[in-house]
């Protein structure tokens, strides 16, 4: 075999052998949401059935879930409703303070600032379960248990200090003297912040908004220890009750499941540019 | 039917003016903390209940139901830091969460609430429901029972028929019993199925693989594992060989291939599902929940799913049913004890426990022999199943779990150390002598802090 056809043949194989790989990659990654949904169109008695396609299918689980027609989703849009008000609550403090917080520490130039930006990593390395009893307790003692506020704040705790770090890492990359040339134009620091430094933050901002807003959205473990009353849980807590019971309706849980995901799809896919470009830029620029 | 039975339970409730709370404190609203029912009619009852209570006695019920395994760890969470509610319901607080408590002095003795209806209590819930306290030094009753549950054997019928064999053809003692199951697998692969024999838990996690090792274990005569006067007896002989017996007897057909690959992984509900998917044609169950689900469809659960108690032993008598009792509880710290009192004390009037359990379908069963006495619901010689689940864990001599005798056994099941020795024998190729030998190691040193003067 001379050496262009070897080097053909080379090719040719690795093509072959990645495309065999990225095969078995997305069957592997597709094959769970796959299932969730062949569940969620099937009937609860052909849910366990062994057969690859929905033997017969319709939108049953989905209408059900619409209309919240099945005890355990009767209050299946209010807790959408809490999820959703949680989440953007959180993204929203999340940006507030963590762009208020990188702000001082890189603009305003104050001495010490890095402690604040080393204390506030320091609380990301404790992992969120470790917290529950502790925040339990606090939450308890405020009143405020039962209370969506309540996993507001330990929610905004646990995404702040990431916050921080990017946006730090961010604004590095936004040239200082904007700043000076605004300044010797009689702009105020809040002017500064408002109409430079926050326009010119625009991708880490949507990376950083996404990012609490999905951590807050699909939290379970607090949601479910600070909230009770069904008119006050979240969905991933409403959907933990179908688990109860050996009689599950796995149809209804996936369509639910399945609905419950869209909103962070579309937030996800509308800004995915602006995402990848804010969690990179800021890994890469120090 | 349904509708009768809560009419009763309300009426049942509202009569009871004479248990109404007479403390300045009872004014205050009783937070109640209760499982998650498995149909909407069961949770239903609860709340016409606390709501008739609430109407009788002018004083507010806070209700909150929530899913089984998440009310024991919000229960910890609560119990840690003292924020706790005044009355909880909880299926497994028997196992994972009592015990201890009342070890460690954090629960409400409710001897009074007991006291009001001990009479009608079966022997074994009242057992289930006495623990001893360290820090008083004494047995008391920490829990009031609410329903109880025992190990069954769901079978298919049409699966044995396909073997070639009846009902009639399944032996009534333990080996023959089990030992049946794997010729039926035998014939069936004969014709080309592939269906296991057995449906036997074997996870080290949740709780069916437990109650099925511990039913063994009774069954080979290890029901003396731990004493009533609390001392760890696992050096017997006769009790090191009922453990050695009953870990080879599961473990043996699951190397043989009688036993699903993945029952090692199974949660409680996967034996459920394996036999809805006809995978496995018997499987050993806490509760009559398989037929249960299958009430709707009056073939299968009238003519195809069989109920059984457990098999007699080898020697043809029969073996103790070991009784999960599900009970009520009042945690040390909650503001409104005198309130949560007086409503268990209304709840668990006969009439009103018995409407509340019929809605579970007979998945449980009343503590309360009166109910089975007076109510033909339990005893229908129509239905299939019931009546078996009765007999198996009412009628049949009957035991508590260990933990009421000493709380170290409750971490014994919390770390599924029988499973675990179950996975040494099956993942690891130790003897069963090794696994059981290995096991009671780690039981002694849990015990040790465990020692009850």
């Amino acid at each position: 075999m001379s050496g262009g056809s070897q080097a053909r043949f080379d090719r040719r194989l690795a093509t072959t052998g990645v495309a065999m790989l990225s095969v078995v990659l997305i069957i592997w990654t597709m094959l769970p949401l796959y299932n969730m949904v062949r569940v969620s169109l099937q009937g609860k008695d052909d849910v366990f059935s062994s057969s690859v396609f929905p033997t017969s299918w319709s939108l049953h689980s989905f209408t059900t879930v619409l209309h919240e027609s099945y005890w355990l989703l009767a209050n299946f849009w209010r807790q959408m409703g809490t999820s959703l008000y949680i989440g953007v609550i959180v993204a929203l403090l999340t940006l507030a303070i963590g762009t208020l917080t990188s702000f001082t520490i890189t603009r305003m130039r104050i001495k010490q600032a890095w402690m604040l930006t080393n204390a506030a990593l320091l609380t990301y390395m404790i992992p969120m379960s470790f917290l529950a009893i502790p925040f339990y307790s606090i939450m308890g003692k405020y009143g405020l248990t039962n209370n969506p506020l309540a996993v507001i704040a330990v929610e905004v705790t646990f995404t702040t200090p990431y916050a921080i770090f990017i946006f730090k890492q961010y604004s590095a990359s936004i040239p200082y003297e904007l700043d000076e040339a605004a300044r010797i134009d009689g702009a105020s620091p809040p002017q500064i912040f408002f109409r430079i430094y926050l326009p010119l933050m625009a991708p880490a901002l949507v990376a950083i908004g996404t990012y609490a807003l999905l951590l807050s959205w699909n939290e379970y473990l607090y949601a479910f220890l600070l909230l009770s009353s069904d008119n006050n849980i979240t969905v991933p807590v409403g959907l933990g009750k179908f688990l109860n019971s050996d009689e599950a309706p796995w149809n209804y849980l996936m369509a639910a499941a399945i609905i419950y995901a869209l909103p962070p799809m579309a937030i996800y896919y509308a800004f995915r540019r602006k995402m990848s470009s804010g969690l990179t830029m800021g890994g890469v620029k120090g | 039917m349904t509708k009768l039975s809560r009419r009763h339970a309300i009426a049942g409730m509202g009569a009871l003016t004479a248990l109404k709370p007479r403390s300045s404190k009872a004014a205050e609203p009783v937070t109640v903390w209760w499982t998650q029912g498995f149909y909407e009619a069961e949770n239903k009852a609860v709340i016409d209940a606390m709501a008739a209570w609430e109407k009788t006695t002018g004083t507010k019920v806070n209700l909150t139901i929530m899913n089984g395994p998440d009310l024991i760890s919000k229960m910890i969470a609560a119990m840690q830091v003292g924020d706790v509610p005044d009355l909880v319901h909880s299926v497994t607080a028997d196992r994972f969460l009592v015990p201890r408590a009342a070890w460690d002095d954090k629960l409400v003795d409710v001897s009074d609430v007991i006291d009001t209806q001990k009479h009608e209590f079966h022997q074994t819930a009242l057992d289930s429901s006495r623990y001893y306290n360290l820090v008083q030094k004494k047995h008391s009753y920490y829990t009031v029972p609410i329903k109880c549950s025992t190990l069954m054997e769901q079978v298919w019928r049409p699966l044995i028929e396909d073997a070639g064999f009846s009902d009639k053809d399944i032996p009534t003692t333990q080996d023959a019993y089990y030992d049946f199951f794997q010729v039926v697998q035998d014939k069936l692969r004969g014709q080309g199925k592939r269906i296991y024999g057995l449906g036997y838990s074997m996870a080290t996690k949740e709780a069916d693989s437990g109650n099925l090792f511990h039913a063994f274990l009774v069954a080979y005569g290890g029901a003396g594992i731990v004493l009533p006067s609390g001392k760890l007896n696992i050096d017997d002989p006769a009790v090191r060989k009922a453990a050695t017996t009953a870990l080879d007897r599961l473990t043996g057909p699951y190397k043989k291939g009688y036993v699903p690959p993945g029952a090692i992984n199974w949660g409680d509900v996967d034996n459920n599902n394996a036999f809805f998917a006809k995978q496995i044609v018997m499987t050993p169950n806490a509760t009559i929940s398989i037929a249960v689900a299958q009430m709707e469809k009056p073939e299968q659960y009238y003519k195809q799913v069989i109920t059984q108690g457990m098999p007699n032993g080898n020697d043809g008598k029969p073996v103790l049913s070991v009784v999960s009792v599900s009970p009520c509880l009042i945690p040390k710290g909650a503001k409104n004890i005198d309130g949560a009192k007086a409503l268990l004390k209304a709840f668990i009037q006969p009439d009103s426990l018995n409407s509340y359990l019929k809605e579970t379908r007979g998945r449980y069963l009343p503590v309360m022999m009166t109910s089975i006495k007076n109510d033909p619901y339990w005893q229908d010689p129509t239905d299939p199943h019931r009546p078996v689940a009765v007999e198996a864990g009412l009628i049949r001599p009957s035991m508590p779990w260990w933990m009421t005798y000493n709380p170290a056994y409750s971490a014994v099941l919390s770390e599924q150390i029988w499973s675990q020795a179950e996975a040494n024998i099956t993942q690891k190729n130790m003897t069963p002598e090794q696994a059981t030998e290995e096991a009671a190691g780690r039981i002694k040193s849990i015990f040790e802090r465990f020692q009850i003067a």
